[in-house]
């Protein structure tokens, strides 16, 4: 073997290496860190693996939303009018947190009704509805054009 | 009458950039670039002066007006509103587009046939972005009832640095589509030698430098103005800035190696047509609002739909000709493994592998939506994680590449012209391990060496010449990489130590986090220029003394109906302490959260450094080509 074709030899080889481990390193990470998001409905027909994290969202449903001050607990249940989701969280509320209003919750399914959530993200203008909570209102027909 | 001339002007911007860009087919018809730039610049420029005229006067005639502004918003808000939007921005971008071929044409390039074919293709690029704006997104659309008031400006926005966020990003972006005239030009009259890339420097720079800047602003806004706490959410519309960057970087790197050792030829073409590719494809993700944002731009499936089959045969012109003319553009010469080329070489793959982890994550939910008909998202630690190990190399790279000799180098010459600085930085960072804190094994690592990137770059940046003086042309480099050093750095140190608490308090409180103990003081309500204000008053006690005051505030909006919480910041030399609050529905406390925000001003600092690096590269350039 001449020098010239050992040292392309190496680094084809050393190339392939490389990709392998990339590729291996890539798709490991990703699927560990996805995220799912689920309406109320989708909730009750998953599969539900209490390690890992979620996001729920839906409707903040009318007159469910409570605050436990000795304990520190908020409560609220998220409906899709099919469905619900109730849930509990310890942290700040976000300010455009309201009755009626989408809402996404990201944390962890304790079972296929009820959700301890990590955070609550609200984070938009008044009329803002996250693009997961339509959808998921779409999918059920409860979405109303304006 | 004022959208009329509008129209008028764009459409002759159209007309004339038609023609100009008539140039990449034809020969026989001698076109005058200069002029025919001049036109369209100007008129470009009229009509964007003319929005701008229309939202100072909060003209409610036209609908951009009514849905972007109010009568009531201070005036630097009624300015900024005319790119606060989906229209007036795309005229921006339009503007710096013929900026950019404006300041082209009256370069010193003596090059005639090439400056004539590098024009015409950006001339391609603004006719295509001009169709856009006429067909799609008019600015200058009436109302089709009367209306006596707008709706305001989403308050989110009313930010002074939020206003220069998107011209400066816009230069960034657009500059790389005279990167990609300059490759198409370049590939037309067989010149991508080493005068070509010395002519292309300059630009690619500016087009990084503002990159990196609009990047730093975006970044530094969400830090003060959202009140999460973090500077950085692996969002897609970040992604979709960072992912031009990281393309633009290695470019001209490799403009570098092509300048200095005319080689690299096609590498340097792909990768201007990856840069604007991917700056088009950012643009794609903002304002189609197919991906899921923190950030959310007015989405319309039509705009995303034209600006792919923009993109679509912005590739097949460019792919056809790099077919057409890539093989020969090769000169002979080989690479040696231990030499500069190749270790930048190297960082290009790796900056090209950052550029795909990211590209990944920012597509994957996308594909699952389609395909799958599952929503998802990706989490911050699929960055974190897939992007340690390539940082790790990056900077090793970064250390040993500007101290390796062109052509050929021996690794005992690289170990010890670096050696001593590793064991300074390894020596700092352990023994900062085991007096305060101990850290891992891959902070460790990380800090270390990007320490030893910082102090190997100060060093290289001192180097003097037989005068004693300093080599200038050096400086923007090692500045650069001081910089990039240090934000690697910042961000370890800040990922590390962080810390936030979160508070239910009520007046006459005391609140600890860390060493710092705060008192809540007292609540007020405020008026603002637009807004009606809740204050909070939080005093920093150091015994019985008060060191600081910190004032959070709850803005609400009625135009539109909005309510933001305002964040109360102080910068400490090294410590930013960060408060934010809010108030739940009927309740009698407020919520409080408090973050001690370790080397967070550094991170600032070291984009500064890498943009005044750039600068300083092409002050000095300017100088020894005279």
């Amino acid at each position: 073997m001449s020098k010239k074709v050992k040292k392309r030899l190496i680094t084809v080889l050393l190339s392939f290496l490389i990709l392998i481990i990339a590729t291996l390193l890539i798709t490991m990470n990703l699927r560990d860190n996805i995220i799912y998001f689920y309406s109320p409905s989708d909730l009750k027909d998953a599969e539900i693996d209490r390690q890992n994290i979620i996001r729920v969202g839906g409707l903040v449903k009318e007159s469910s939303y409570n605050y436990d001050e000795k304990s520190k607990i908020y409560n609220f249940v998220i409906t899709d009018n099919m469905n619900e989701i109730s849930v509990t969280y310890v942290g700040i509320m976000p300010n455009l947190f309201a009755e009626n209003k989408g809402v996404v919750v990201e944390g962890l399914a304790t079972s296929k009704s009820s959700v301890t959530a990590l955070e609550v993200l609200a984070k938009h203008d008044e009329n803002y509805m996250p693009p997961e909570v339509i959808e998921a209102l779409k999918k059920d027909g409860k979405w109303q054009e304006e | 009458m004022i959208g009329y001339i509008g129209n008028i002007l764009i459409t002759i911007c159209l007309l004339a950039s038609l023609i100009q860009s008539s140039r990449l087919i034809q020969d026989r018809l001698v076109i005058d670039q200069k002029l025919f730039t001049s036109i369209s610049f100007f008129s470009i420029l009229i009509s964007f002066l003319l929005l701008v005229y229309l939202f100072i006067n909060s003209n409610f005639n036209y609908e951009i007006v009514v849905s972007n502004s109010h009568s009531e918003k201070p005036l630097i808000y009624k300015i900024a509103g005319a790119w606060g939007n989906h229209e007036g921005s795309l005229l921006l971008w339009i503007l710096v587009l013929t900026i950019f071929n404006f300041t082209f044409g009256f370069s010193k390039i003596k090059f005639v046939n090439f400056k004539d074919k590098v024009m015409a293709f950006q001339s391609l690029i603004i006719f295509g972005f001009t169709l856009f704006l006429l067909f799609t997104s008019n600015p200058f659309l009436k109302t089709e009832i009367t209306v006596s008031e707008g709706l305001g400006l989403n308050p989110v926005l009313q930010d002074l640095l939020l206003a220069i966020h998107p011209p400066i990003l816009y230069v960034g972006y657009v500059g790389y589509s005279l990167v990609l005239s300059f490759a198409i030009g370049g590939m037309i009259t067989n010149k991508v030698d080493n005068e070509w890339a010395a002519w292309l420097h300059p630009w690619a720079l500016v087009a990084w430098i503002f990159l990196t800047l609009g990047i730093g602003l975006g970044s530094f806004w969400a830090y003060y103005e959202l009140g999460w706490g973090g500077y950085w959410f692996w969002d897609p519309v970040e992604n979709a800035s960072l992912m031009p960057w990281l393309a633009g970087t290695a470019l001209f790197h490799c403009v570098l190696i092509l300048e200095k050792k005319n080689i690299l030829q096609s590498w340097t073409i792909l990768l201007s047509i990856l840069t604007f590719s991917f700056s088009l494809i950012g643009t794609f993700l903002v304002r189609s609002g197919i991906l899921n944002s923190v950030h959310t731009f007015a989405s319309d499936p039509a705009r995303g739909s034209f600006i792919l089959i923009f993109l679509a045969i912005i590739l097949v012109i460019s792919f056809g000709i790099y077919a057409q003319k890539g093989p020969l553009l090769d000169s002979k010469d080989e690479l040696k493994l231990v030499s500069k080329e190749s270790s930048i070489l190297g960082n290009n793959w790796l900056l090209l592998s950052i550029l795909f982890v990211v590209f990944l994550g920012t597509l994957y939910p996308l594909g699952t939506d389609l395909f799958l008909q599952k929503s998802i998202s990706v989490g911050p630690n699929y960055y974190i994680l897939t992007l340690l190990p390539i940082t790790i190399l990056l900077l090793i790279l970064m250390i040993i590449g500007p101290n390796t000799k062109w052509k050929n180098d021996k690794v005992s010459n690289i170990i010890f012209s670096i050696n001593k600085l590793f064991i300074l930085s390894l020596a700092i960072i352990f023994g900062f391990s085991i007096y305060f804190s101990e850290l891992e094994l891959t902070q460790i690592t990380l800090l270390t060496l990007s320490l030893t990137l910082v102090f190997v770059s100060i060093k290289n940046g001192l180097r003097v010449n037989n005068n004693y003086s300093i080599i200038k042309p050096a400086l923007g480099k090692s500045l650069a990489h001081v910089g990039f050093g240090l934000l690697i750095l910042s961000v370890v140190a800040n990922g590390t130590f962080a810390r936030e608490k979160i508070f239910q308090a009520k007046v006459n409180d005391t609140l600890q986090i860390d060493n710092y103990t705060f008192k809540f003081d007292s609540v007020e309500q405020t008026k603002g220029v637009n807004f009606n204000a809740i204050t909070a008053t939080f005093h920093l006690m150091n015994d019985q003394t008060v060191m600081d005051t910190f004032t959070p505030e709850i803005r609400v909006y009625s135009n539109p109906p909005t309510v933001t919480s305002e964040t109360s910041i102080i910068r400490k030399l090294l410590t930013d302490i960060y408060v934010v609050m809010n108030v739940p529905e009927n309740s009698n406390f407020v919520n409080v959260r408090i973050h001690v925000k370790p080397m967070i001003s550094f991170i600032w600092l070291s984009v500064i450094l890498m943009a005044i690096g750039g600068l300083s590269a092409i002050i000095f350039r300017f100088k020894k080509i005279r």
